[in-house]
This record gives structure tokens, C-alpha cells and sequence, in this order.
């Protein structure tokens, strides 16, 4: 599997940096967005999967459901750092700032800091049931939070911030680009599922040990 | 009648397998000690009974005539006399018993409460203008047997009960105990007295390993 | 023989009332946090007028870092003492959420009635609106309740708890947090009050204390 992603993921760059056209008015810097976007979306995969696992250890009290869950913790707390820095430098070079704490970045900034405190509450628990417990607890309270950072965020900042954003569509995109774009996002996607199943087997070990 | 079975239990701390897998059965009317060295996991044996501790491995079944009871069925009937049971410092005995035994609906006049200091060896002239946290450990303990009796549970889980008794305090806890399980009360004794073992219909020994 | 709900939870708060009222360490500790920050932010200030935003989030600051040092205490009080063990023995798991919640949401009101007029004073801030500002206090207070009581409880079982609380309260309460530094901003006089954040700050604060009440059967139930 981690050859044909590997292959993928080549391909993948060869076509951004040979192949799609720069963007108008964001000329080459588009390139970042190929893996920034993806990026950024696996961060809240991996909050999705993380919660889903907790929920599940919760009704089953599977240990197993609770190392899952921390993987994808761990995981996403990487790729949200990804997507935070790649977003920052990509604003930094399209819009001269490197925040400006429009609607998408306060979004991601607060997942950054959801993962970072689901990450320290297990570092400060013995390992067990009573840990799984505090964890699976605490990534489905975070959880709650997900409407509002849909929701109202975006509301809440615009109307404050009136400084250059992301429109709603985002990038002008032709078909190529929204093509390698969503090969990306599959490529990215397989990666963190890849990862995951390493990370969970290698937590497992672990914990036996 | 009331009874806990305990299926493949095993128990992990810290990685460590402090016991099993343990196959046990204990039935309302009997009392069952559990015996060992410390460290062998008597407590933990409790705690597992009364559902306030998860398994690492296996199952620990409480029900009544075949009927499963877990969370606030389970506690209403669970009553424990462990060590590291605490009222509040800042609290009278009586408030202390009406706080606590009026969460599970109980209220206690004052014939009654007079009655029941008595029956434990309180004198209610001595505790009736002093908070708990001035309390002696042996008064403590007294307290403690107090709102056992209150409590009207039939699942008693007792560790060290006899701890920080005197002689008399002993011998009206053994009386006690024999009057409960007449009364068909299942009871749990964790303990290394030989005294108290005595009163036991069935021993566990958790000899460790 | 079950208590109704209210009774029990109206035993819970009496309780956690009668030990607040007996040992004063814990209100201590919050009032006098949130007293030295208001000085210190005065005495920074030299007297200077600040800008309402400015105001406004400095408020939320001193009440979301004064409340961080009294409203782990709920369950972080029992631990210590030792008494978790009888109260998880004989109290429901719903009553004493709500119980303490309710205690909790009463401490925060206090410690805001206490420091608020105050704040107000020293930086000499005009009001333009008193009943968004009321109104915004109230639910980000309960806000800071329903979140901090379910945490509190949470972080009983961590090695490292003081600082752990604060960072789990603070992604998760920002919803009610952010929407209250905007609305006391307007109500001191930045602009127009958006009212619309008044009902997304109640949504909010009832999907928390809804959430923390089904979540809390799990970490009451199990060890």
C-alpha cells in the first residue's frame, strides 16, 4: 500500500509543478494549495475518526476502539500543524500577512488547539481504562464545538475582518486543477489511512509491552 | 437473591497483572472473604464487585433473580466499608448521613438516628456539635458502619472492616454481619484476620500471580 | 426509593454550599485572583481610557482565568479529600453533575457581580447598552459552568492537573467565549449590538450542559 501511495504522490507532484497552469492572480503560489487543502482536510478526518473511536470505545469499552482514537489524535495534531504553516506561508505570499484570523484560520486554530489538549490529557493519565475514558469523554465534548466552528465563526469574522479572504468558492479552478486537486485530496486521505493503521499497530505493541 | 459472578477476570496496573483470570461466585445470604497478601488486589477484587472498577479482561456480573443491575440500579444497593472511604471534615455526622443517605431518597428523624449511633457505638452527646474532620479514626469508623446499616443495601462490600475497631467495635460488627446475612444481604469481606474470615461461609484466596 | 431529581440536585448544592461556606479557601483563592489581575491591568494602565474591544476582552480574560482557579475545584476538592469514593457510592451520577454545575454557575455569578462594577470603575467605561452586557455576562458564565463542571471531573484522575484545565476548557468554551467579548464590545459602545449572538451563546451554553450530561454517566458509572 505505502508503494502505490508513495506513486501517487508522485505523480501527483509532477502534475502541480509541470502541469497545472499558475492560477490567476495567485500565479505559481497555487501549488501550495495542493497541499495545503488536503492537508487541512485530513486534520478534520482525523477529528472525525478520532471522536467515532472514542464514541465507540464508550459503548464497548474496547481498548482497542481508545488506541485508535489516540492515533488519529496524533496524527491529525501533525497534519493540522501542516495545514496551519502551509496556510500561514500561503498567506503570507498571496495577501502579505501571516494571520489574520479570517473564518478558516480560527477554525483550524481552535482544532490545533482541541488536539493539543486531547494530546496533553492523555499524556497526563496512566495508561488504561480510566484514560480511555477521559480521552473518548473529552474528544466527543470537543466535538460539540463543531457546529459553531461552522456556523457562527465564519459569521462572527466576517463581518469584523474585512480584510482580503478566501471567497466562498475559493480558488478560480479550472477542470484540471479541481481534477489534480481531488487526486490529491484521495492521495492525502490514503496516506492518513495508511499512517493510521501503522500508528495504531506500533500504540498497540506499545501497550502490551 | 442477589449475586456477582465474575467470569475470566484479570486485572493489569501500570502493565503488571496483579491476578487472574479469576472465576468466581458469591450469592446473597453468604458471607464470602477474600483473602491474601497485600498486594494480591482485595481491594481491587471490591472495587470490581460493586462495578466501581472496569476489568482489563473478563466480565463481572451483578444481578438479582437473573436480572442484570448496573449504574444507578446497582448502586442503590451497594453499600462499602473501605479504607479509603471519607465523609466530609466539614460536616456534622448528621449532616453527613442526611447528604448521603438522602441522594439515594432516605431521611433519617431524629428517633432513628439517635438509635442507630447507638447501635454502632457512638455517643450522640459527642458527635452531635463536631464536624467529621475531628472525628478519631475509631469514631470514624464507627460512622462509617452507621451509614452501612442506614443504607439498606443488600450488597455490602467491606474491606478491612474491622480496622481501627476495639474489641467491642469488632464484636458488634461481627454481629452485624452474621444479622445481615441472615437477612439474605450478599457480603464481600476483604481481610486478614483470621477472626473475620471465621465468620465466612466461602473463602477466596488471591494468592497472587 | 429514589429522590426526584430536583431534590437531589437541590442536596448537592446545599452541600457543596455548606463546605464552601465552612472552608473559604476555594472563594478566597478565585476572588482574590481575579482582584490582582483587575489591579494589575489598572495599575498598568495608568488610568488610561481603553478602547471597548479592548475592555471587553480584557473583562473575559479576568473572568475566564479567575474562574479557571476556582471551578476545578468541584471534583478536585472531593479528590483530595477522599470523599469521591462515599459520593460516587451514594449520589447519581445526574444529581451531582447538576448539582455542582448549578454551585458552579452560582460561584462564577458571584465572583462576576464582584469584579464586573469594579472593572468598570477603574477604566471608567461607559455602558450603551445594560441589558446585552447583563445578558452576555449570564451566558458566558453559564457557559464557563456547564463546560467547566464536566472538565473538572475529567481531570480528576491526571498527575498534572492546574494547568491541564485550563488548556481543556479553553478551545471548548471559546464558542461562548468569543460571541461574549463581540457583545460586551458593543455594549460599551463599539458599534451596534449583535443580538443574534445572545441566542447562538444560549444554543451553545444548552448544548454543552446537555452533552456534559450525557457524557458525565460515563465517567461516573466506571472507574
Amino acid at each position: 500500500m505505502g508503494m502505490i501511495l508513495g506513486g501517487l504522490t508522485l505523480v501527483i507532484a509532477g502534475l502541480v509543478f509541470f502541469v497545472v497552469p499558475p492560477a490567476e492572480g495567485l500565479g505559481y503560489y497555487v501549488r501550495i494549495a495542493f497541499f495545503h487543502i488536503p492537508v487541512a482536510w485530513v486534520a478534520v478526518i482525523a477529528f472525525c475518526v478520532s471522536a467515532f473511536q472514542g464514541a465507540r470505545y464508550l459503548r464497548a469499552h474496547d481498548l482497542s476502539a481508545d488506541v485508535k482514537s489516540a492515533a488519529a489524535a496524533q496524527l491529525g495534531f501533525i497534519f493540522v500543524i501542516l495545514a496551519t504553516v502551509s496556510g500561514a506561508i500561503f498567506s503570507k505570499l498571496t495577501w502579505g500577512a501571516y494571520w489574520n484570523w479570517d473564518p478558516r484560520q480560527t477554525t483550524i486554530f481552535v482544532l490545533l488547539l482541541i488536539y493539543g489538549a486531547y494530546l496533553t490529557l492523555r499524556g497526563a493519565m496512566p495508561a488504561g481504562h480510566k484514560r480511555a475514558r477521559a480521552a473518548a469523554v473529552y474528544s466527543l465534548f470537543s466535538f460539540l464545538t463543531v457546529p459553531f466552528l461552522v456556523f457562527i465563526i465564519p459569521r462572527l469574522y466576517f463581518s469584523l475582518h474585512p480584510s482580503p479572504v478566501l471567497n466562498g468558492t475559493g480558488l478560480a479552478m479550472d477542470s484540471l486543477m479541481l481534477a489534480v486537486l481531488l487526486a490529491a485530496l484521495l492521495d492525502v486521505t490514503g496516506i492518513f489511512y495508511w499512517l493510521h493503521k501503522k500508528q495504531t499497530e506500533k500504540l498497540l505493541q506499545e501497550e502490551r509491552l | 437473591m442477589v449475586t456477582i459472578t465474575f467470569t475470566g477476570v484479570s486485572q493489569c496496573f501500570h502493565g503488571r497483572q496483579i491476578f487472574g483470570p479469576l472465576e468466581a461466585r458469591l450469592s446473597g445470604g453468604k458471607i464470602t472473604a477474600v483473602t491474601g497478601q497485600n498486594g494480591s488486589g482485595k481491594s481491587t477484587f471490591l472495587k470490581l464487585a460493586g462495578h466501581l472498577l472496569l476489568p482489563s479482561s473478563g466480565s463481572v456480573l451483578v444481578a438479582d433473580d437473573g436480572v442484570e443491575l448496573h449504574k444507578d440500579a446497582l448502586r442503590q444497593r451497594l453499600a462499602m466499608v473501605t479504607p479509603e472511604l471519607r465523609f466530609y471534615d466539614r460536616l456534622t455526622a448528621r449532616e453527613n448521613m442526611d447528604f448521603l443517605l438522602g441522594m439515594r431518597g432516605m431521611t433519617l428523624d431524629e428517633g432513628e438516628y439517635r438509635d442507630l449511633l447507638e447501635r454502632v457505638g457512638l455517643v450522640e452527646a459527642a458527635v452531635a456539635h463536631s464536624y467529621v474532620g475531628e472525628f478519631s479514626t475509631g469514631m470514624r469508623q464507627r460512622l462509617k458502619m452507621a451509614v452501612l446499616l442506614a443504607s439498606g443495601a443488600d450488597i455490602w462490600l467491606l474491606d478491612e472492616p474491622g480496622a481501627n475497631l476495639d474489641e467491642a467495635g469488632r464484636d458488634l460488627l461481627a454481629a452485624e454481619m452474621r444479622q445481615a446475612a441472615a437477612r439474605g444481604v450478599l457480603m464481600a469481606i476483604a481481610t486478614n484476620d483470621t477472626r473475620e474470615e471465621a465468620l465466612a461461609d466461602e473463602t477466596i484466596s488471591l494468592a497472587g500471580g | 426509593m429514589k429522590p426526584s431529581l430536583w431534590q437531589a440536585v437541590k442536596l448537592v448544592f446545599v452541600k457543596e454550599f455548606t463546605v464552601g461556606m465552612r472552608f473559604k479557601a476555594a472563594w478566597a483563592a478565585m476572588f482574590m485572583f481575579a482582584l490582582t489581575t483587575l489591579a494589575c491591568v489598572s495599575l498598568a494602565l495608568q488610568g488610561g481610557v481603553l478602547e471597548p474591544r479592548l475592555a471587553a476582552a480584557l473583562l473575559w480574560i479576568i473572568i475566564f482565568f479567575a474562574s479557571m482557579a476556582g471551578a476545578d475545584r468541584v471534583f478536585a476538592d472531593e479528590d483530595t479529600a477522599g470523599t469521591l469514593l462515599a459520593l460516587r457510592l451514594y449520589g447519581g451520577a445526574q444529581p451531582v453533575l447538576w448539582g455542582k454545575m448549578l454551585y458552579t454557575f452560582f460561584l462564577l455569578l458571584v465572583l462576576t457581580i464582584f469584579i464586573t462594577p469594579l472593572f468598570l470603575l477603574l477604566i471608567g467605561a461607559e455602558m450603551a447598552a445594560a441589558g446585552a452586557f447583563v445578558l452576555a455576562l449570564l451566558l458566558g458564565v453559564a457557559g464557563l459552568a456547564a463546560a467547566g463542571t464536566l472538565l473538572a471531573a475529567l481531570v480528576t484522575g491526571a498527575q498534572v492537573k492546574s494547568g491541564l484545565f485550563s488548556v481543556l476548557m479553553l478551545p471548548i468554551i471559546l464558542p461562548v467565549f468569543l460571541p461574549a467579548i463581540f457583545l460586551t464590545a458593543a455594549s460599551l459602545g463599539a458599534g451596534e449590538v449583535p443580538v443574534g449572538f445572545l441566542g447562538g451563546m444560549a444554543l451553545y451554553d444548552g448544548i454543552l450542559a446537555v452533552g456534559a450530561s450525557v457524557l458525565f454517566d460515563y465517567l461516573w458509572y466506571e472507574d
